[in-house]
């Protein structure tokens, strides 16, 4: 295991260096957040199917639990219990649009981690820099339990658990513990935990921040021990049903599964639970007594417990779903968490916008009304008045608004086609829409992925790594 | 003519003063005397110099600094948030509109002034930094950058290891202003006015 030792001194040096300016010593962080005598204990697998490239190598890395789909180089990394999904990235001949500019894409674009140390992060989406659109990098960076590196270059940079990193080239950053950065790009910036910034220069500008007192209850991140709260108990609960899946050579799941609809081989599905047609349940995904309906989605390490969505829903990667009912075109954004009690639901209106990052933690009976906006900390009647606001009245703001710990400058307007844009193309890239004459989505294409496994050396100097592999059809 | 730092620069013994520990309103109340008992009417004094125990300035209280500080009794959460906007892109128009609502709607000025006034003005001073000090004897030209640059209302101004001084922007001005009528007079061949009258107010 010498050699993982070295490889875990050189990252802890060049994390270092990186955020030296940030005054921030990644020692305590890397040393402990994941034990060394982990690393040879589980194997790394990759996806190969007719619909995606397959151009993988592997150099003088640990990939311990990892899964690799499409274009992606990891060199003198370590990445552990991750998800690197390259289904999206762009591909030669493709026209990326950046403010005035088309700019042609000259080859196949590929994920590119290097000198990095990925703990349970999920690494999907293509390149938003314009200055790198054929390179989606990571590079010097060290991301902990349940981070989302989401279309977002980052070089030099930490993200503590639960954090998100969407759409945004970062140097040099740190991204708090449950922090959610969407700002196209940024460099030498410390963002503080429980901060929730979306961002646009020149159309609008969103910032929420969490009391800290009230979010540590769900995440409490201290350098030098592991990430605690509820959502790593929703994690931890589930973590021997998983392995149980990771464990099996065939797997079949306990429920029937329409032909238009994908139930990932690595998600984990159980109790009473109901895929219709056009569904997506990605890997890593927890479905117990879950009632998806056509069209809707479940992520990566997203969690359905005791919940109907009645179609056409996103719960994009990390979020969290209990006791609740959601009505239909319902957007649950990043590492949301939404807890209803068994015997009294939470309910969430048709067309709602849930922001990313939204805790909706029911003590007593809570609705969302339909067509509304939900952002922040939600756990009775009070925080519905200064934490939603209609789609429809926040469309009109057209200079600033601000409402409880929300601030927002900018349009209104802007702001919500934004979102109803995005959450559109979420669907039809998933698959939601598809009725045979259009092309189709993850859930028809992700069915027909095949999966093969790598192992690393057992034993010796090199125990833990994994040899120096090149995959190509 | 060629000025030299201590030309210029208030002495520490006419400055207004207060120890570590006053209140706001203590330093306010040293402001308001400094400007009563000064003889020479042509200085206003625009700051506080906040002292330790060994007689150091540890720290400058201004007048904005004291602006700052009104308010001060809001969530001081709500506050803080706000005031860290501008790192996160938003114009200094929409951080001054939400800190008006947030700090002062319906309040009137004795209800925002009341409760800042008897807290500890190291709350609310601004910590000496390395490029505030100058040496008596440097020229004023060697100084002018340090205003620029540093963006200093005053810079403190150093003797034999002590703070014999400050060195006020207001005055630099004025130098600044009595070379240039020199110039123009000496190129319209009319006599120039004497030596800078200091700041006028």
């Amino acid at each position: 295991m010498k050699e993982l030792q070295r490889l875990l001194d050189r990252l802890i040096q060049r994390a270092n260096i990186n955020l030296r300016e940030i005054n921030y010593d990644a020692t305590p962080v890397i040393q402990d957040l994941v034990p060394l005598r982990q690393m040879d204990r589980f194997y790394a697998f990759y996806g190969i199917s007719n619909y995606h490239p397959l151009d993988l190598q592997f150099q003088h890395a640990n990939l311990a639990g990892s899964y690799f789909l499409g274009k992606c180089r990891v060199a003198s990394s370590l990445v552990y219990k991750s998800d690197v999904r390259g289904d999206e990235l762009k591909k030669k001949g493709d026209v990326f649009k950046f403010q005035n500019f088309e700019i042609p894409i000259t080859r196949d674009e590929g994920i590119d981690i290097e000198d990095s140390f990925l703990v349970k992060t999920l690494v999907h989406n293509f390149s938003h820099d314009p200055e790198s659109l054929e390179r989606f990098f990571i590079k010097d960076t060290i991301s902990t339990h349940y981070a989302n590196i989401h279309g977002s270059p980052c070089d030099g940079c930490f993200l503590g658990p639960f954090a998100t990193a969407d759409l945004t080239t970062l140097r040099d950053c740190i991204i708090g513990t449950f922090s959610y950065v969407q700002a196209g790009e940024i460099s030498h910036m410390s963002i503080k935990p429980g901060t929730i910034w979306v961002r646009s220069p020149g159309a609008f500008n969103f910032f929420y921040q969490y009391d800290r007192s009230r979010l540590e209850k769900y995440i409490r991140y201290t350098t030098g021990s592991a990430p605690t709260g509820i959502f790593m108990e929703v994690a931890e609960a589930c973590k021997e049903d998983f392995q149980n899946i990771f464990d099996r050579v065939h797997i079949e799941h306990p429920v029937a599964v329409p032909d238009t609809a994908s139930v990932d081989r690595y998600a984990l599905v159980k109790g009473d639970t109901h895929i219709s047609d056009n569904v997506l349940v990605a890997q890593r995904a927890f479905l117990d007594n879950a009632w998806m309906g056509t069209g809707a989605n479940a992520q990566e390490n997203c969690y359905i417990v005791n919940s109907r969505l009645e179609g056409n829903n996103v719960t994009a990667h990390g979020a969290k779903i209990l006791d609740a009912e959601l009505g239909k075109n319902v957007f649950v954004g990043f590492n949301s968490f939404l807890n209803g009690r068994p015997k009294t639901k939470l309910k969430i209106g048709n067309g709602c916008i849930i922001m990313p990052h939204t805790i909706i933690d029911a003590e007593m009976p809570l609705a969302i009304p339909d067509d509304h906006l939900a952002w922040g900390m939600i756990t009775g009647p009070a925080d519905i008045q200064t934490n939603t606001i209609s789609i429809k009245k926040f469309a009109a703001v057209s200079d600033h608004f601000s409402m409880g710990d929300l601030f927002f400058e900018g349009s209104g307007k802007a702001f919500v086609e934004a979102f109803e844009h995005r959450i559109h193309h979420i669907l039809e890239a998933n698959g939601a829409f598809c009725d045979g004459t259009c092309s189709l989505g993850h859930a028809q294409i992700n069915q027909k992925i095949s999966f093969n496994t790598l192992q690393p050396y057992s034993e010796g100097d090199l125990k833990g790594l994994f040899p120096t592999i090149t995959i190509r059809p | 003519m060629n000025y030299l730092v201590k030309d210029l620069m208030v002495p520490i013994s006419e400055y207004a003063t207060v120890p570590v520990g006053a209140t706001l309103f203590e330093a306010v109340l040293a402001l308001e005397e400094a400007q009563l008992n000064f003889d020479r009417s042509k200085y206003q004094h625009r700051a506080v110099l906040v002292m330790d125990g060994n007689n150091h300035v540890v720290g400058k209280l201004s007048q904005l600094n004291v602006l700052h500080a009104l308010g001060a009794d809001v969530d001081n959460r709500e506050i803080k948030t706000i005031r860290q906007l501008d790192r996160f892109g938003f114009s200094p128009q929409f951080i001054s509109a939400m800190e008006a609502r947030r700090r002062f709607a319906g309040r009137s000025l004795k209800d925002i002034c009341a409760a800042p006034a008897a807290m500890k003005v190291e709350q609310f001073m601004k910590a000496t930094t390395p490029g505030e000090y100058v040496d008596e004897n440097a020229t004023l030209e060697s100084v002018i950058p340090q205003f620029v640059y540093g963006a200093h209302l005053s810079l403190l101004v150093t003797g034999n290891g002590e703070i014999v001084g400050i060195l006020r922007l207001a005055d630099v001005f004025a130098a600044v202003f009595h070379a240039m009528e020199e110039c123009h007079h000496e190129a319209a061949g009319a006599p120039s006015t004497d030596k800078p009258s200091g700041e006028t107010g």
